[in-house]
């Protein structure tokens, strides 16, 4: 019988962290009301436990007898019939689809938006009966143009996370939102009479127009006070060196549909940078093999995304990046008077040869300074930009988006010393972790138990909140209004979809607290603040901007400055400087954790690295002559010692990363937190930063320790594809001259079948994936896994290779291992047309669909794993234990109620999404009209911003997918089993530049 | 074989050893046979009833945790989809085999030398199957509902999938088993009569008397009963070729390169022969001894039997060297990686144990000493049993561990379940086996005396019992 619980919560619109419905609490008689407001008697355990933090409402009184049940069954007819169900108290207005009244079993979805960065990505969710299940990218947002980063995806899995806070905490113990929220405002009117002088704010770094106006309030009503921002991950640089070149802090952008050329200096474009989805769609569209194609040169110390797409990419450590910039410059304008520093052979080939390109498509290319790079780097790239005239075509320059430029560790190193100083009564951080995010050698762990007032809001109690006076869970960004900024500056708004399920306050919330402000809601102050945009019908055209997420014709215009050669120039000379000997240490936000604060998020963690495949660590990753030299092999315990600041960590030997550098991402190693899933996982590489070289540092100290070896948990773990013609690549020169390519043909060839053919009816469904487009960002892995209901089940799973993603992205090495080239290739079920599966399968649990998908019937499964013996492919998942069955009741709001949850002992594998293809049937049959191309989008198709992934009907002739696959560069994977599969994938081409050959 | 040749060949034969020691008359013949049933088990029957029991203990465990945690309580992994259970299966399957093929093939070309040892080779065949039988249903992931193997109407009106080897396996084994019982019981009929003649409790006289359904012995009993028992024979002879065919055709159907090969069903059903007649090999001798046997299990009965194992294990190494010349020959890249890795793989010791035991040591049988030496052919048997393990776990394992995608390869690891499995079905066998050893003769009496009957009077051996 399902629990009396679970019926309660069938007809609840939205339900609260404890599953249950926000409404008021009800008493059958004035005795029943005061015992339930006396103290708890000792003997209450409810009380005592985590799940029912004080200040919570108290837990519905349960007991299993059949009169109980009775009662309460007509307590909650009563309840329904009095019309108790709380309305939402504002409005919130769908995007795509405006039904008169929400039907239960048909999706909505409503356009938001999330922020890294201080970059807002538009956003559209799907939910269902106020049930957020699936993230998507807003197809109108600049940011986004319909596709979704992992990030963005996944946080919908951060969304229901049990181990979220749900407790505000004032010196460690439980207190309740509405005392801290009267405590804040007193304080904040105590603050007042000096102005606030001793107040003080860390924020997250932001552009949202509404926390700018917080903000403004805040420092209008203590003018005293001070804001300062931080990120792990700042754009401190850019902005730093668009103030070199150009004498102000800029907003450098790249519009890539522009360029024929770019040059990537440890800039990792493609993926973690604002702006990324946005401009590995503008990347891809120029990677088909016509004479548009464009050419990526990147030079990076360890192979990222960006890198492994380049046609000539070579490894530099990330402190001779600058040098290797300089020998570009002066290339390309020897009049900048950039002396040309004497470079290794190979990184001066390559220089070279970039400057000679760049300098044949002046007005036609990019070069992109990264973010781990000095202001001195981006103030060169700046430099050679302008010289070849790519400003205001293909390189974009604005006033900064975000409020502070400044977020890197000088930020913190100011609040540190104001607070040794004793200057500090009040400290309000919004930003996220600090103690764990800023350099240690700050010292403002200690500089914290100094202040007086700290306040501190997260979505997890972590190594900050046990330090802060008050502690409040933060809202999701899915729960609460906002706004902010695309990376071209469109305004973007923040719609949220359900109720702070944790209870928690967002950043507006908790900064006009301190105003005592508690009535006027964010959704308030977000329609006064945009008010004025709006023309005489206020209501519908803010309506309309909150149901397309954004306010059209909001970007930010190239702005024409001219180059300062005054301060330039010492930039220069700094570059040109010969970097110190010795072993490198890199830092990277990592492709799953970020900078750590996606460390809960358990997709993430599952999720394989684009490159290294690893999944629930990060690694000192080494270069395969590094590893030699220092006898180091994959697993291999290292302490690692810079400066006198200790780490031991564990090696992996990674292909393609520069010599003599090791690169350890951010985001692991979290100790200190109620995180239940990043605790433990991985290594601090915080640890090792210093505020003066939080990117890269030198003078790194590599002893390999004793110990047994640490267990990766990796997905794809053998480099290369054995000399077999799996994932393939083809030159733009030989495809254009048609020159006949062997493999190629032979994985396209047509083989004789001795069956008789099939006639699909209706569609038949295909699936052309384009290796040229595919960076392996890992987007549509997440998206298979939020659609299709896939579980995530950890790393000792994964270790023994069970691993349940449909989707993966194999990665194979090509060439030298200490250089190699790199291919990424998604495979999922290619839906066979003889589907080796199918005919081994004893109970016909895995048959073909009379259009030709190759589907898995769970009910039928009995689990022989047969099918997945004989899948060439082995896109086969199995249930080898209860992946599905630990769900509390919150997590299990996540699930797509389209997708059957699979039980333990079941096999299961993509389809396609036939879910997504039945209701595009419905739709389509119920509005009269036929199918058509286009109509049907698979998650993977959607999520994917590099438009690799296209799906259709091959019997309509002209359907994409049909002359994709007609093309000489489509062919059919393991062609020779002539297993037909009806995805086909497209060879990837590549551009090389004649003279590096 | 023409009657002529199989006298001729007899008479030489007879020459050599004795198959029944003569002098023997139906009452010492009735009650030497008949002893180890009558009399209390001696210490020794104990102790390997104990152990044998330890390990159905064991496999309860086993079991039990498979059930309650899933196949995930096993090693295997994507893409090693199947391992131990599969192995153990295709192994136990194998060992049933020489059963089948001393009582029925062996009847069918009237080689007299099986008399004294098909009951036992029977035995043996139905517990190994029992063993066998364990894994199918155990290796899915809900055996709970298993028994959607079986074609049964259903209110699902679903068929299973007659296209799938596995559905085949079903009908195999099923068959397989239900014929070798019928053959084991059918065999001791007559025995269980002379048992319950024999006994002097009424106890046992009344069960014996159930169990030999009326046997009186009659002229028009031995005449129905010689005709079933012929027509069984007929029936279960070609199981013994057909069983372990479609056992092979599971890997054989399948695309995958170390299991695509058109050798399989002969090298499979050479395999099941050579580890069936070791593992004869492995329970007689001891059992001879203990049970005081010698002089109805001869050692021209062991010797035949090497000879056998040394025939069969040759086929078994032709079968090797054919699968790595076809993987050269036919230059599929991914069949010669397969047998690449073989060689020099993870599980190249795996691989070199299964060349010693198999290719080598059957090598020795080429001696008539080592025929004829019991220490040397008993270790030899169990090593055998040892190879056609590491056999299967190869073809089973090894193929599936590195595919045709390398970003799917895998490796395996087995667990203590899988471990507990295989040492369990191994203790049920053993418990089996001397359950059946107390209370079964557990050499065929009649079959004995008529044979003995036959040598002392001359006989007629083309006469067509």
């Amino acid at each position: 019988m399902p629990s009396l619980e679970q019926k309660k919560s069938l007809s609840l619109p939205v339900l609260d962290g404890q599953g249950r419905l926000p409404a008021r609490t009800l008493w059958r008689s004035p005795e029943e009301h005061a015992a339930s407001q006396a103290a708890p008697s000792a003997g209450d355990i409810s009380i005592a436990s985590p799940e029912f933090p004080p200040g919570a409402e108290p837990p519905p009184e349960f007991t299993s007898s059949r009169r109980s049940f009775v009662q309460l069954l007509g307590a909650g007819v009563a309840l329904g019939a009095a019309g108790c169900f709380t309305k939402p108290g504002e409005k919130m207005a769908p995007y795509t689809k405006r039904p008169l009244d929400l039907t239960p079993g048909n999706a909505l979805h409503y356009a938001t938006c999330q922020t890294r960065a201080g970059i807002a990505t538009g956003l559209l969710v799907t939910a269902w009966e106020g049930r957020p299940t699936k993230i998507e990218g807003n197809p109108d947002h600049p940011s986004s143009l319909g596709a979704a980063g992992v990030f963005e995806q996944a946080s919908l899995q951060s969304l229901y996370d049990p181990q979220r806070a749900r407790e505000v905490r004032h010196r460690g113990a439980g207190s309740a939102l509405r005392s801290f929220q009267l405590e804040l405002s007193a304080h904040g009117q105590r603050l007042r009479k000096d102005g606030g002088a001793r107040l003080r704010f860390l924020l997250e770094p932001s552009a949202s127009p509404l926390i700018a106006s917080v903000r403004h309030e805040l420092l209008s009503a203590f003018p005293k006070a001070r804001a300062r921002a931080y990120a792990s991950w700042s754009r401190e640089a850019s902005y730093e060196g668009a103030r070199l070149a150009f004498g102000a802090p800029l907003e450098v952008r790249y519009d890539l549909a522009q360029a024929a050329v770019i040059v990537a200096l440890d800039a990792d474009f493609l993926s973690n940078e604002p702006g990324s989805l946005a401009l590995s769609r503008q990347f891809a569209r120029r990677r088909e093999p016509t004479a548009e194609m464009n050419r990526l040169y990147a030079a990076e110390p360890q192979l990222t995304v960006t890198g492994s797409t380049a046609d000539h990419r070579v490894r530099v450590r990330a402190a001779e990046i600058a040098r290797l910039a300089l020998a570009i410059l002066a290339q390309v304008n020897p009049a900048a008077g950039a002396a040309a520093p004497t470079l290794p052979p190979e990184q001066a080939k390559w220089a070279s040869a970039a400057a000679k390109d760049l300098s044949r498509n002046k007005g036609r290319s990019a070069v992109i300074a990264g973010e781990r790079q000095g202001p001195e780097v981006h103030a060169i790239a700046l430099a050679i930009n302008s010289a070849l005239g790519n400003l205001g075509k293909a390189v974009l320059t604005h006033a900064p988006l975000v409020h502070e430029v400044r977020a890197g560790p000088s930020e913190v190193r100011g609040l540190v010393e104001e607070i040794n100083r004793g200057e500090v009564d009040t400290l309000v951080i919004t930003a996220w972790n600090p103690l764990y995010a800023a350099p240690r050698d700050l010292g403002l762990a200690e500089a914290l138990a100094k202040v007086p007032n700290v306040i501190y809001t997260s979505l997890f109690e972590d190594e900050t909140s046990a330090r802060a006076t008050w502690f409040v869970p933060a809202a999701h960004e899915l729960e609460a209004w906002g706004d902010g900024r695309a990376h071209d500056g469109t305004l973007t708004f923040r719609q949220p979809l359900l109720a702070p399920l944790y209870g928690g306050v967002s950043e507006v919330e908790l900064l006009s607290a301190l105003l005592g402000e508690t009535e006027r809601t964010p959704y308030q102050r977000l329609r006064e603040l945009h008010k004025s945009k709006a023309g005489a019908d206020f209501e519908t055209t803010f309506t309309k901007w909150i149901s397309d997420g954004l306010l059209p014709g909001t970007a930010a215009a190239h702005e024409v400055h001219a180059l300062k050669p005054e301060s330039l120039r010492p930039a220069l000379d700094a570059a040109a400087r010969v970097p110190a000997e010795g072993l490198e240490l890199v830092f990277a936000p990592d492709y799953k954790a970020y900078d750590g604060r996606f460390a809960n998020n358990a997709w993430l963690q599952e999720l394989p690295d684009p490159l290294s495949k690893l999944t629930w660590d990060n690694a000192a990753l080494v270069s395969p002559a590094t590893a030699k030299r220092l006898a180091l092999e994959s697993g291999d315990l290292v302490d690692l010692e810079l400066r006198g600041r200790k780490l031991r960590a564990a090696a992996l030997v990674q292909p393609g990363q520069a010599d003599e550098c090791i690169t350890l991402p951010l985001g692991y190693g979290r100790t200190a937190t109620t995180e239940g899933v990043a605790r433990g996982v991985g290594f601090d590489a915080g640890a090792l930063r210093s505020a003066a070289a939080p990117y890269f540092d030198r003078g790194l100290q590599l002893n390999k320790a004793a110990g047994p070896a640490h267990r990766f948990a990796i997905t794809h773990s053998h480099f290369t594809m054995e000399g077999r013609s799996l994932a393939l690549d083809v030159n733009l020169m030989e495809l254009r001259e048609h020159k006949p390519n062997e493999e190629l043909e032979e994985q396209r060839r047509d083989h004789p079948l001795i069956y008789e053919k099939i006639p699909y009816a209706g569609n038949k469904w295909a699936m052309a994936i384009d290796l040229s487009k595919c960076t392996g960002c890992s987007a549509c892995v997440v998206a298979c896994q939020a659609e299709n209901n896939i579980p995530v089940v950890g790393k000792e799973q994964v270790e023994k290779s069970r691993e349940m993603a449909w989707l993966r992205i194999d990665r194979y090495f090509e060439g030298p291992l200490e250089d190699p080239k790199v291919i990424t290739q998604p495979v999922a079920c290619v839906h066979c047309e003889a589907a080796p599966c199918e005919y081994v399968c004893p109970v016909n649990a895995t048959v073909h669909s009379d259009e030709g998908i190759n589907e898995m019937v769970y009910n039928r499964c009995v689990g022989t794993r047969y099918c997945s013996n004989n899948c060439p492919y082995k896109v086969r998942r199995f249930n080898f234990l209860r992946y599905n069955d630990d769900y509390t009741d919150v997590e299990k709001m996540r699930f797509n109620p389209d997708v059957t949850v699979r039980a333990r002992g079941v096999m299961e594998k993509c389809n396609y999404c036939v879910q997504r293809v039945e209701r595009v049937r419905i739709d389509s049959r119920v509005a009269g009209q036929p199918m058509k191309d286009g109509d049907v989008v698979t998650a993977c198709q959607q999520a994917c911003p590099a438009e690799a992934i296209t799906f259709g009907s091959l019997h309509d002739p002209n359907s994409r997918v049909s002359l994709l696959q007609k093309e000489e560069r489509s062919y059919r994977l393991l062609n020779e089993l002539n297993t037909k599969p009806r995805t086909w994938h497209m060879a990837r081409v590549r551009n090389p530049n004649p003279e590096l050959g | 074989m023409a009657a002529g040749t199989a006298s001729a060949r007899q008479r030489i034969d007879e020459l050599q050893a004795p198959l029944v020691n003569p002098g023997e008359t139906d009452e010492t013949l009735s009650l030497s046979m008949l002893q180890f049933q009558l009399k209390p088990a001696p210490r020794g029957w104990w102790l390997m009833l104990m152990l044998g029991l330890s390990g159905v203990g064991l496999l309860g465990i086993a079991v039990s945790v498979t059930l309650y945690q899933g196949i995930g309580a096993w090693g295997n992994n994507i893409s090693v989809g199947w391992a131990f259970g599969i192995t153990n299966f295709v192994w136990w399957i194998g060992i049933g085999h020489a059963g089948t093929l001393i009582s029925a093939i062996l009847l069918v070309f009237q080689q007299k030398w099986r008399n004294s040892i098909n009951r036992f080779a029977e035995a043996m065949t139905l517990f190994a199957v029992m063993c066998a039988g364990v894994f199918p249903v155990l290796h899915v992931g809900r055996p709970w509902l298993a028994y959607w193997l079986f074609p049964y109407p259903s209110t699902m009106v679903i068929w299973p999938n007659f296209k799938s080897p596995l559905m085949w396996d079903v009908f195999a084994v099923s068959t397989y088993f239900t014929v070798s019982l019928l053959f084991w019981f059918l065999g001791l009929l007559p025995d269980l009569a002379t048992i319950r003649d024999v006994s002097k409790s009424r106890t046992r006289r009344i069960l014996y008397g159930i169990a030999s359904l009326g046997w009186r012995g009659s002229a028009r009993h031995w005449h129905d009963y010689k005709m079933a028992y012929m027509l069984l024979g007929g029936l279960a002879t070609p199981l013994v070729l057909s069983v372990h065919t479609i056992v092979s055709f599971d890997f054989a159907v399948a695309v995958l390169p170390g299991w695509h090969a058109t050798i399989f069903p002969p090298y499979f059903v050479a395999g099941a022969v050579f580890s069936g007649f070791a593992m004869v090999m492995t329970l007689i001798i001891p059992a001879r001894r203990f049970m005081g046997l010698k002089h109805v299990i001869t050692e021209r009965h062991l010797e035949n039997i090497n000879k056998v194992i040394l025939a069969t294990g040759m086929m078994v190494a032709y079968g090797y060297l054919m699968e790595h010349f076809i993987a050269w020959y036919s230059g599929d890249q991914f069949e010669a990686f397969v047998f690449q890795d073989r060689r020099a793989g993870m599980f190249r010791y795996v691989y070199f144990l299964q060349m010693f035991c198999n290719v080598l040591v059957p090598q020795i049988f080429w001696f008539k000493k080592a025929r004829n030496t019991i220490v040397i052919m008993w270790i030899a048997s169990v090593l055998i049993q040892v190879g056609m393990w590491t056999e299967r776990f190869m073809i089973v394992v090894q193929s599936l561990h590195k595919d045709f995608l390398p970003s799917s390869w895998s490796g395996y690891s087995p667990t203590w379940v899988d471990w507990s499995l295989l040492l369990g079905t191994m203790g049920f066998f053993t418990t089996a086996f001397l359950l059946f050893l107390k209370f079964v003769p557990a050499v065929a009496l009649s079959e004995v005396k008529e044979l003995s009957h036959e040598l002392q009077h001359g006989g007629h051996p083309g006469a067509g019992r």
